[in-house]
């Protein structure tokens, strides 16, 4: 009977799932776009810097509804902020478990929570900079910068994080960014 | 094949379509919203009517992106519904073929055999494929069909086509799709004793 499930599973549909849907797609790589831009090429005085934050702002604020209303892998259900679920993922990792998350795993989630809340601050930082209240007052803008450098480690452990479940759970993770799907190897656990 | 993918191929361009007007009406909205709290800072009451005008346009926006966020998810989850389906189907026939298999005792070789048949290979590619002669794939043909009680390619073919559609009428009655298979597959093999035992006797 091997021949049998051997054979058919070698259909590329036989294990893939598609987890990441459009819209979350398309806010992920806007909101990367932005980032990018406001950090690396536009002018930090210019309107334009100002626009950009303002799309971020409204990038992550569509996310946050989407995770309430959307499907099930884009869910704040499928994915809560559980620092204690975050130990178990990394105990279970450090015993070579290697089992598949179809969502964001414990520790994603958590950066995901965490890049949401800093470009959140980041926006909301840099609206105060515009007012007349808070308009040249130091620690606005000391603030607003901390925050971007918070926000550019959080990133780069981002990307390590992509690298590291790439390697260890066998899903090429920043192709199902890019296509939704996920390709779960035959073998593996699926959480 | 072909036909089954392309609708699957339009509802996803279409929810891409939806995602990216999501999006962008999203965004909008924002424009609206922070031009409204603007305004509103500047001159500070509401009965002013281009600022009223702008509140609805606000609203009527980001109802506009509710709206079109639920469509988008039941779009997707049509699509997934869809793929459930498919997979079900596909791993209730790779089941049904096992059974069938089990049934007329067929040895490794012959399975191996049998299921390029199914798929379509003639005599001399299996050959090749198994690194035999073609007459041993054939004499492995004759003892299966031999086995199935058919009598020949297109009627052992026929077994599992008909296997499929009684398969696709009794999903229709059935609520659940669980035990519907189950029982198909049940009297799928009951109906193979039948047929061996009817030519047998």
């Amino acid at each position: 009977m091997v021949a049998i499930t051997q054979r058919t599973s070698g259909r590329a549909s036989a294990r893939q799932v598609a987890v990441w849907d459009p819209l979350v797609r398309l806010i992920h790589w806007s909101l990367a776009l932005t980032i990018l831009l406001n950090g690396a090429f536009v002018d930090e005085e210019s309107k334009a810097h100002e626009w950009i934050g303002y799309i971020a702002l409204g990038l992550v604020g569509l996310r946050l509804v989407w995770a309430l209303i959307g499907p099930k892998y884009a869910r704040f259900s499928a994915f809560p902020p559980s620092p204690r679920r975050a130990v178990r993922h990394i105990k279970a990792m450090l015993a070579g478990d290697r089992s598949v998350h179809l969502s964001h795993n414990p520790l994603g989630a958590l950066m995901a929570y965490n890049i949401w809340a800093s470009v959140i601050a980041i926006g909301v930082t840099g609206y105060m900079m515009t007012t007349l209240t808070f308009f040249g007052v130091d620690w606005v803008e000391e603030v607003h910068e901390a925050i971007f450098n918070w926000l550019l480690l959080s990133i780069a452990l981002h990307v390590a994080g992509i690298a590291f479940d790439t390697w260890r759970s066998g899903v090429n993770l920043f192709r199902a960014m890019v296509c939704g799907r996920k390709n779960v190897p035959e073998e593996r656990n699926v959480i | 094949m072909r036909l089954k993918h392309l609708p699957a191929k339009t509802r996803e361009r279409r929810a891409t379509v939806l995602a990216g007007l999501i999006l962008l009406q999203a965004l909008c909205a924002l424009f609206f919203i922070g031009d409204v709290i603007e305004d509103f800072r500047v001159d500070g009451h509401l009965d002013n009517p281009h600022l009223l005008l702008e509140t609805i346009a606000a609203i009527a926006l980001i109802a506009g992106v509710i709206f079109l966020m639920i469509e988008l998810r039941g779009l997707l989850s049509r699509m997934s519904d869809m793929q459930t389906g498919l997979k079900v189907a596909h791993g209730h026939l790779v089941e049904v073929i096992q059974g069938f298999f089990e049934d007329w005792n067929l040895t490794k070789a012959e399975r191996d055999v049998a299921i390029m048949i199914l798929k379509g290979l003639d005599n001399e590619t299996i050959a090749q494929i198994r690194n035999t002669a073609s007459g041993t794939v054939r004499a492995q043909a004759t003892r299966i069909y031999a086995k199935s009680a058919t009598d020949g390619r297109a009627q052992f073919i026929s077994l599992f086509v008909e296997e499929l559609l009684a398969g696709e009428i009794s999903s229709e009655n059935g609520a659940d799709p669980e035990p519907t298979n189950q029982q198909s597959a049940e009297s799928g093999t009951k109906k193979t004793s039948n047929l061996i035992t009817d030519e047998t006797a």
